[in-house]
């Protein structure tokens, strides 16, 4: 069972994400942003990370992807023009990847704990809001203040950037 | 050892194969957009690895760094569009290849 | 109390010149006699030392000691052999005639403090070398008496002849210096002492051929710069700028021949190589006769003298070549009678005719001057060795030595023609015929201070045969002595007055001219024309050194390599964000990719 889930999982994210790396219109592109992310909060789930699901359906493709999607419609957006692939661009990047792909059972083979098999329980541990919330403010205590800081400051900058000049 | 368990081993492969489409995209595409939309897929791929590090460990602290990627990201989103705007006002264009006044 | 006489000897003459120096210039009056007096009293020292101590044996004064390194020991101490007591007596005795004489010379002269001062000075460094029992010391004195000379060439120096040759004097002698300096250094790394005691035993233990003739090269420069010998003869000539007091002791009796006397101080060192040896006779043997004929064709009476002195100089330093010290030292005290006195009778000839020193504008002065006249000519029988002067005895026993060298015989013989030859055209033209000039018409002798120091080495000249100076040496030479040497040399020496007389006798100009030798064989000239050439060409390497090294290579080359970096990393930058991304993540990609390659190594 949990083998099914995993590689249809698989296969639907791998397939949205090279639909939003290919495809020419942008709003087209952002639907299949959102699909990508449905996709990894599944997966989230059969990871038995609940909680994080939901903050990632919330907040990812709940609020980043509307606000991509109402920066398309401002900026009007076009979809772009048909060109010719850049085959030197692409091969170089295909050769890159190559190379990292063929890494990655060197680095599995190189940890035994890697091995151990994904099996779905009633007591299997889940680490819902509690815990994750207790954590937070213990001992995460001044990484979450900073980060309020940090959204504040965003929201200070976003306002100052999209600011018109007075009289244009 | 594919078909067989599932394994952390193969949710890391599963990161890493979206972090390099999402590397794809960064690279290739020429619509900053479209640039911004496959950063948020390199940040997926971070997560969907820490998460598997949590369940595989028995441990919740990377759950909470998932948190903070997550809100980092938003920020990040908020931050970059905002600077897209700008620029759009100012050049009425959002393709990469206009934005080299950097140069020598 | 006697073995603290060479200390009196010594510094007697440097008291007098200090306290004229600091205290007396006003005072001519009381600094002249102050000098004189000085030279009086290291004179009798020196006779007492004479007579002191065994004939053959030396004596140290006690010594005071200054250098004393691992390796070097360099005393103060004076050395009182055979050889230093005949030598100091001999210097001290010329020093006070010619002290006497000078008081009559430079009667009327405002600065004659001053002469006398730099005169005792000169005295002190003399006797400095003389009595300096190692080469540092005798060098430290070496260039005292450089010094010194310098002082008393450019005696009047509001005439810039005179300085110029003061300096060329100075400088040509610190040429020679030079070479002196580096045999002192040769000569202590090779036999590990400079002190004129030791170097004997230690030389004779031996050292490698090459090296003790290079050491010995080295010490025969020392000579040549101070003794005036090829090549660097060539500021003694100038040097006749000075008072006629000054050439008559230093560049005649004295300064000149502390080269010779160097040269038998370190004779053992000398003696080790044959190359030296042969050098040094040789170059003494072409010295004899290259300025006796220059000095046939020159028209100041001083030069002539002076061109007389390199020649017989050249006679003592092949003497030392020939390895017979003892005849040289002989040569050495008879030359500093009859040619001192010889210049001091061209001083009396040059102040008669009211300094006129050109031969040509004198004559007839045999009437008017005849006490000046007879002592010339009791000098020149000495200077051109007709028996029974003293010259005679002592180059007899030179030319005894080079019996079985054919090319120095002749050399020296044919010298020895030449040197009659001019003498005797010296003599006829000053003194004979009629005078020439306003200044030889009014001529007349000296006063009784000038009279004096002439008469008393006119005697010498005619005596000194008697002088028993190589036994009293202990450097008797031990060849058989070869009777044709003598024949042929009295021969040629007779022979050369003969051509004289028939050319110069009554002449109202010259009637030779040879223009190399009155050019004095362009010596001058080359010397000049090689230092212009070497300036130029120093200068041209430093040009082309500054342009294209400095200028071009290291100031504009930076700028250029600064230009050319600055361009190659220009195209780095290119502006496009996805480039830089692109190898941003190469790089990450090979920072990982080892990372993997330590872990599961």
């Amino acid at each position: 069972m949990e083998q099914f889930f995993f590689w249809s999982l698989a296969v639907g994210l791998l397939a949205a994400a090279t639909s939003v790396v290919t495809l020419r219109n942008p709003v087209t592109n952002a639907v299949c942003l959102v699909v990508t992310l449905v996709f990894q909060a599944a997966l989230f789930i059969t990871l038995e990370a609940t909680f994080l699901a939901a903050v990632q359906v919330i907040v990812y493709a709940g609020a980043v992807m509307v606000l991509f999607l109402f920066v398309i419609m401002l900026l009007d957006v076009k979809a772009e023009a048909r060109r010719p692939i850049p085959w030197p661009k692409v091969a170089a990047v295909l050769v890159g990847a190559a190379a990292v792909v063929a890494g990655v059972p060197k680095l599995v083979a190189a940890f035994p704990a890697a091995r151990e098999p994904l099996r779905w329980s009633a007591q299997s541990s889940t680490f819902g809001a509690k815990e994750l919330g207790a954590l937070l403010f213990t001992s995460y205590a001044p990484l979450f203040l900073a980060t309020g800081v940090l959204l504040l400051v965003a929201t200070i900058g976003v306002v100052v950037l999209c600011r018109r000049d007075p009289g244009s | 050892m594919m078909l067989g368990e599932i394994t952390l081993g193969h949710y890391l492969a599963l990161s890493t194969l979206l972090f390099l489409v999402g590397l794809a995209g960064v690279l290739l595409r020429r619509s900053l957009l479209i640039v911004m939309m496959s950063l948020e897929l390199l940040l997926n791929a971070a997560n969907l690895a820490l998460v598997a590090a949590a369940r595989f460990k028995g441990i919740p602290d990377p759950q909470v760094a998932v948190f903070f990627v997550i809100t980092v990201a938003a920020a990040e989103v908020a931050v970059g569009l905002a600077i897209l705007v700008a620029i759009f006002r100012l050049k009425k264009t959002t393709s990469a290849e206009d934005f080299a006044s950097l140069k020598f | 109390m006697i073995a603290y006489a060479p200390y009196l000897i010594l510094l007697l003459p440097l008291l007098a010149a200090v306290a004229i120096r600091l205290f007396l210039y006003p005072f001519p009056r009381i600094a002249v006699p102050v000098s004189v007096g000085a030279c009086l009293g290291s004179f009798l020292g020196s006779l007492m030392l004479l007579n002191a101590g065994t004939p053959a044996g030396g004596m140290a004064a006690p010594a005071v000691p200054w250098i004393e390194l691992a390796g070097l020991k360099a005393g103060f101490s004076l050395v009182a052999d055979p050889l230093a007591r005949l030598m100091t007596t001999t210097v001290t005795g010329v020093a006070l005639l010619v002290h006497i004489y000078s008081l009559g010379y430079l009667a009327k002269d405002p600065c004659r403090s001053r002469f006398f001062a730099e005169l005792s000075l000169f005295v002190f460094s003399m006797l400095g070398i003389v009595f300096a029992d190692n080469l540092i010391t005798m060098f430290i004195f070496w260039e005292l008496v450089g010094l010194s000379s310098y002082l008393l060439i450019g005696f009047w120096h509001q005439r810039p002849a005179a300085g110029a040759a003061a300096n060329k004097a100075f400088l040509v002698n610190r040429i020679g210096d030079f070479g002196f300096i580096l045999g002192i250094l040769g000569a202590w790394s090779l036999f590990g002492t400079i002190s004129f005691a030791d170097l004997p035993s230690r030389a004779a233990s031996g050292a490698p051929f090459w090296a003790a003739t290079a050491v010995g090269l080295g010490l025969l420069c020392g000579c040549l710069g101070k003794s005036a010998q090829l090549p660097l003869h060539v500021w003694l000539p100038d040097s006749m700028e000075g008072p006629t007091p000054v050439s008559s002791l230093l560049h005649a009796a004295t300064m000149v021949v502390a080269g010779v006397y160097m040269l038998i101080r370190v004779l053992p060192i000398l003696e080790l190589s044959w190359v030296t040896m042969n050098t040094i006779a040789w170059i003494g043997a072409v010295m004899t006769l290259l300025p006796a004929l220059i000095a046939c064709q020159q028209n100041d009476i001083k030069r002539i003298l002076a061109y007389s002195t390199l020649s017989e100089i050249a006679y003592m330093v092949m003497a030392v070549g020939l390895n017979i010290p003892g005849p040289g030292m002989y040569h050495l005290v008879t030359h500093a009678f009859f040619k001192c006195l010889l210049f001091l009778a061209a001083g009396s000839a040059i102040h008669g005719c009211h300094e006129e020193q050109d031969i040509w504008k004198m004559g007839g002065l045999r009437k008017r001057m005849p006490f000046t006249f007879l002592v010339t000519w009791v000098g020149t029988l000495a200077l051109a060795a007709i028996p029974p002067f003293s010259g005679f005895w002592s180059k007899d026993a030179i030319f005894a030595a080079t019996y079985d060298r054919p090319g120095l015989a002749a050399c020296s013989m044919a010298a020895g023609f030449f040197t009659s030859f001019f003498m005797l055209r010296m003599i006829l033209v000053a003194f004979g015929g009629k005078p020439r000039s306003e200044g030889a018409t009014h001529a007349h002798e000296g006063p009784p201070a000038m009279v004096v120091p002439m008469l008393c080495l006119a005697v010498l000249s005619v005596l000194g045969g008697i002088l028993p100076i190589s036994d009293f040496l202990g450097m008797k030479p031990d060849h058989p002595h070869h009777a044709w040497t003598l024949w042929l040399s009295l021969l040629l020496a007779v022979a050369g007055f003969f051509p004289a007389y028939h050319l110069y006798q009554g002449a109202m100009q010259d009637p030779l001219r040879v223009p190399i030798l009155q050019a004095k064989f362009y010596v001058d000239e080359f010397y000049q024309r090689g230092l212009v050439a070497m300036q130029d060409g120093l200068g041209r390497l430093a040009d082309a050194f500054e342009g294209w090294v400095v200028r071009g290579f290291l100031v504009r080359g930076s700028g250029v390599a600064a230009r050319v970096a600055g361009q190659g990393l220009r195209l780095v930058q290119c502006g496009q964000v996805q480039l830089y991304a692109a190898v941003f993540i190469l790089g990450a990609l090979g920072v990982v990719g080892w990372l993997l390659g330590r872990v599961s190594s």
